[in-house]
């Protein structure tokens, strides 16, 4: 709300300079956007209004708050510059001499005007009147208001009906009373599909549940929002009819959300405007038309008012008061405060019976005449204290604990943590979720925001891009983050990416390129620090290179998959396909449910163990997992460890075989193993691998 | 006749050339230029002292052979001198660049919400993760925000196109009757749809965070991005009052930014009653005013209040018997402000060379 000084200074004497105002009244909930210097040295206060105080939406309204932050008089009747301004008397008097033939006098013919409110709940109040007028320039003064307030001056009757909006608060609307048929403002539902070009020239096609305001015929008007184009008060009108009245909120808001279309007007309407005001409006406009020499008004004002909106009253007790706010305020604070807002206050017991002027609208409880008591005695003065334990604090949550946990372990692995958008482009989504299984948004910003992830991954592959193309070449990165699809919700996952060097470069030996075993460490690590035991079982994936990608398996659930991104998608993301880049994606939610953090401690072992090296020859697509499977189940308990430890293809070794060697480890928790019993189990194992995957040891 | 100054010379010659040896080889090369059996100087001046006259012969050989001591002792001195200097076996040179142990780090944002939190668990707070997608109820109208409430346009909010089943919350506190989202149709605007449910399922007193990601319409920009990470903060009970709210927020900033003012200002939010934003002195200028406060001194870092007793209402609480208070804070803001950020989209680019400016 942009409220010119001088202006201001007409309702209340506030003794400080622009910026102590601009100072206090944030400190009262009006925060201050801008200070502009305006014109011959008066400036422009850009106040900032919240949604709930419609009734602050003018001069009036912010001078009631300025009085009562400054504990001064408030003038409601603001000195008219027409005699205060020094410019002033001369305007009105050049405007007199312009009028040609002078209109008869106010009252002098009948009012030639008929209202009839068809929708009393959407319009509770209308008040209307007709005036002659000689439509022209508004003079300077006015001109210069308006323009301070943002609006542009267009005639001396558009002009009145602006500037007793942005005065009072009250939205009005000025008819060519020739362009109303049968002399009538009806104010009823518009009918299905009737058309009405609006003032700003589009042509607007209306429904039933819109308000019009109409004449005899049509519809001239869409209530509260704007006025039609036809009725619109033009150099050639002689007579009009000023409109002044009180529309649901409600109704505003819907129509003009329908629309479109937001003015000054539904603006106010739709926070909710004064019902008490109209007349009253009505009567400040009818007084500028007539003291800036635009013409006069005729006959009565016409006020319709078929449904009386009644103050509220409220109780309002000093226990709560200070129950809310943690220290009593005086009685005479509260007093003073609330009745320069124009409460009214009768003592009751415990407190007072207030009665909320019609304006606030926000004011429908006790606690918002707290708030209003609260607001003008100042944040500032009441106490400090701290809120009193009177409950353990439950156990943190465990999903808070894990994220922590992951983001140690990880940043320790080299990994940066991203925190990338929820939303995506579909394009860059598809490949993660089945058909149809994407979540779009209804009203995305753009293209890049389309649909929900269905995966932390396209986020991730786009910063490894950023990146690279920043001359980062090794880069690890994860998040932690939700991700969703129609079928499975939205579900919180782990993503890591890794590119360029599995180690940084050193002098001492040749770097290696991050390969699918680095990728699968972290996995397990990941696992393992969340008390899970990982497998990885051969797995495809759209995304992922065929062969070079698994399920990530925990306590027989599939919790996340790892693997190396296929071509077509590291392309997609602007990366070079020559450098592979591996990625892993788990469901923290089902690995929450795989994972066991429960410690118990063995005893350690007393005896020594053994080990024995074996070196087989296996097919080449024999998977290692069935190898120690096959080893394990033909060995005694005393196995306890089982892993390779080197493999080789090449020369020496049949095309379609491969080298495998692993390490047995055996140990008793009793005695010391025998070399007997330990070669007992190497040969049952060897027959074992002989038999059931041919193995030829080497 | 035996030329003595001979003897002045060799010394003189052989305390030069040591003093420019300085390694084993220079001393060998020395060792033989002097003493060698066959070609050394001071071998050669042995030999004439049998040539000499008898009566200068022992003078002489005495003084030749201190010579010889003395080179020889001089030569022992430098080899040790120079032993001593080189490297022992199996020596590194430790000037040399390290192998890197990789180190990534947590991203900013994530370090001011553990910041927070820790500062929040140290109070006694509860802290919860609530599902990102909610439904209209929990998002909006069971926070004060009826359909077509005007302060629905404060928050503008993005639709999903189908609804789906939300994520869960609370599991470890057991049964939760509202743990689980059962048709989300938007992304919450805001954490505050957490309170709704917290209070369906528990009741007070209540001491709760819940730090969470939120969306919003907006557009990308200096300030703004479509999604961002809030702060939700619940405290209800007997006698909870604004008086606890301002307690609680000195000791929160104070902890996050030191030895700042902070001041309480009315404002407007339909789910408290009172409602207030929170702001602390200017982290650029100190308070004085500049560019970066508009001049006021002040910053403002969060939005609070009384909750609103329609609230209370909603989760059937007894509006007359408990109080309490909300917050909803920005982790960018704290963020721009603690480390002096000042684009929001430096966080969402992940740019590493801003990521490793943080300590692990």
């Amino acid at each position: 709300m942009k409220v010119l000084l001088s202006w201001l200074r007409e309702f209340v004497d506030a003794p400080d300079t622009t910026e102590d105002i601009a100072r206090l009244m944030s400190m009262r909930g009006f925060a201050v956007e801008a200070i502009e210097p305006f014109g011959d040295g008066d400036t422009v206060i850009d106040f900032e209004v919240t949604a709930n105080r419609p009734d602050c939406m003018s001069v009036l309204g912010i001078a009631r708050e300025v009085a009562a932050a400054y504990r001064v008089k408030l003038r409601t009747r603001g000195a008219s510059p027409v005699a205060a301004s020094a410019k002033a008397p001369a305007s009105l008097a050049e405007t007199a001499r312009r009028r040609g033939s002078p209109h008869g006098p106010k009252g002098s013919a009948p009012e030639s005007l008929d209202i009839v409110i068809e929708s009393p709940i959407l319009c509770p109040r209308y008040v209307g009147a007709v005036a002659d007028v000689e439509v022209g320039p508004s003079p300077a003064w006015m001109q210069t208001r308006l323009q301070a307030a943002g609006l542009r001056p267009i005639n001396n009757i558009v002009d009145v009906t602006n500037y007793v909006m942005v005065e009072m608060g009250q939205p009005m609307h000025a008819f060519d009373h020739a362009r109303l048929a049968g002399a009538q403002i009806r104010v009823r539902p518009a009918r299905a599909g009737e058309a009405l070009r609006t003032l700003d020239g589009q042509l607007r096609t209306l429904s039933p549940e819109m308000l019009a305001i109409a004449d005899a015929e049509r519809a001239t008007a869409i209530a509260g929002v704007m006025g039609g184009g036809d009725s619109e008060v033009t150099p050639a009108t002689k007579t009009i009819v000023l409109e002044s009245a009180y529309f649901n909120p409600l109704s505003v808001r819907r129509t003009s959300k329908k629309l479109g279309l937001k003015t000054e007007a539904s603006m106010r309407f739709e926070r909710g405007a004064d019902p008490g005001l109209p007349a009253a409006a009505m009567a400040r406009a009818l007084d500028l038309i007539e003291t800036t020499g635009a013409g006069h008004g005729r006959g009565r004002v016409i006020d319709r008012y078929p449904r009386n909106i009644k103050s509220v009253v409220l109780r309002l007790r000093r226990e709560k008061i200070a129950g809310l706010l943690g220290g009593a305020i005086p009685d005479r604070d509260v007093r003073r405060i609330l009745e320069r807002l124009g409460f009214t206050l009768d003592p009751a017991s415990g407190g007072w019976r207030v009665v909320v002027p019609t304006r606030r609208v926000d004011v429908t409880r006790e606690v918002d005449l707290i708030e209003e008591v609260a607001r003008h005695y100042g944040f500032d003065r009441l106490p400090t204290t701290f809120p009193a334990l009177t409950a353990a604090a439950p156990p943190l949550d465990p999903r808070i604990t894990c994220a922590r946990h992951l983001r140690a372990l990880l940043t320790t692995a080299g990994f940066f943590e991203a925190v990338t958008f929820g939303f995506i482009p579909e394009r860059a989504a598809a490949p993660f979720a089945a058909d149809g299984d994407l979540v779009p948004i209804a009203n995305p910003l753009s293209e890049l925001f389309a649909v929900l992830r269905p995966s932390l991954l396209p986020g991730l592959v786009d910063v490894v891009a950023h990146n690279r193309r920043r001359e980062q070449r090794d880069v690890r990165l994860f998040e932690i983050g939700a991700r969703f699809t129609r079928s499975g919700g939205e579900r919180q996952s782990l993503a890591c990416v890794w590119t360029g060097a599995a180690a940084p470069e050193h002098w001492s030996g040749t770097g290696r390129p991050v390969d699918f075993f680095d990728a699968k460490a972290v996995v397990e690590r990941v696992g393992q620090a969340l008390g899970a035991e990982i497998q990885t079982t051969p797995a495809r994936e759209p995304w992922l290179a065929a062969g070079r990608s698994a399920a990530v398996v925990a306590n027989h659930a599939r919790v996340g998959v790892v693997g190396q991104l296929a071509d077509a998608l590291v392309d997609a993301h602007g990366l070079p396909g020559s450098e592979p880049v591996y990625a892993a994606e788990l469901d923290l939610d089902a690995l929450a449910l795989a994972a066991g953090r429960v410690v118990r401690v063995e005893p350690l072992p007393r005896y020594p163990s053994v080990t024995r090296d074996i070196s087989i020859l296996i097919g080449d697509t024999l998977p290692a997992d069935d190898v120690r499977r096959t080893i394990r189940e033909a060995a005694p308990p005393t196995l306890v460890r089982v892993a390779e430890f080197d493999r080789y293809q090449g020369k020496g070794i049949p095309p379609d075989k491969v080298s495998l060697s692993l390490r047995l480890t055996f140990r008793a928790s009793d005695r010391t193993l025998t070399d007997a019993e330990v070669q007992a189990a190497m040969d049952s194992v060897l027959s074992a691998l002989r038999e059931k995957h041919g193995a030829v040891q080497r | 006749m035996i030329d003595r100054s001979a003897i002045d010379t060799l010394r003189a010659d052989f305390r030069l050339r040591l003093a420019a040896a300085t390694t084993d080889r220079d001393l060998k090369a020395l060792d033989d230029a002097f003493l060698s059996r066959r070609s050394g100087s001071v071998t050669a001046l042995l030999k004439q002292v049998a040539s000499g006259p008898p009566e200068e012969r022992r003078e002489f050989g005495r003084l030749v052979n201190a010579l010889k001591t003395e080179i020889e002792s001089a030569l022992d001195g430098k080899r040790a001198a120079i032993a001593s200097t080189r490297p022992p076996a199996g020596a590194v040179d430790v000037t040399l660049a390290s192998r890197q142990i990789p180190m990534g780090r947590i991203h900013p944002l994530m370090r001011v919400r553990q910041e927070v939190e820790d500062i929040f668990v140290r109070m006694g707070y509860e802290i919860l993760e609530g599902p990102e997608v909610e439904d209209d109820y929990h998002n909006f109208e069971a926070l004060n925000m009826p359909p077509d409430h005007p302060a629905r346009d404060m928050q503008d909010t993005l639709y999903l196109g189908v609804p789906i089943p939300g994520g869960i919350w609370g599991a470890h506190r057991g049964r939760v009757p509202e743990a689980q989202v059962r048709t989300a149709t938007l992304l919450r605007t805001h954490t505050s749809a957490m309170q709704i449910r917290y209070m369906k399922t528990f009741p007070p007193p209540i001491r709760l965070i819940v730090p969470g990601r939120v969306y919003r319409r907006d557009n990308l920009d200096l300030s703004h991005t479509p999604m961002f990470q809030q702060f939700e903060g619940l405290v209800v009970g007997r006698g909870v009052t604004l008086a606890d709210l301002k307690g609680t927020f000195e000791a929160m900033v104070r902890e996050l930014f030191g030895d700042v003012k902070v001041r309480l200002r009315p404002s407007f939010f339909p789910y408290t009653e009172p409602s207030a934003e929170v702001d602390i002195t200017c982290q650029s200028c100190g308070g004085a005013g500049c560019g970066t406060c508009k001049h006021t001194g002040w910053l403002e870092i969060l939005g609070s209040g009384m909750v609103h007793p329609a609230v209370f209402e909603a989760v059937g609480y007894d509006a007359d018997e408990v109080t309490g208070f909300a917050f909803g804070m920005g982790m960018e803001r704290v963020a721009m402000l603690k480390y002096g950020v000042d684009d929001i989209r430096l966080f969402y680019e992940n740019d590493v060379r801003f990521l490793e400016q943080f300590p692990l």
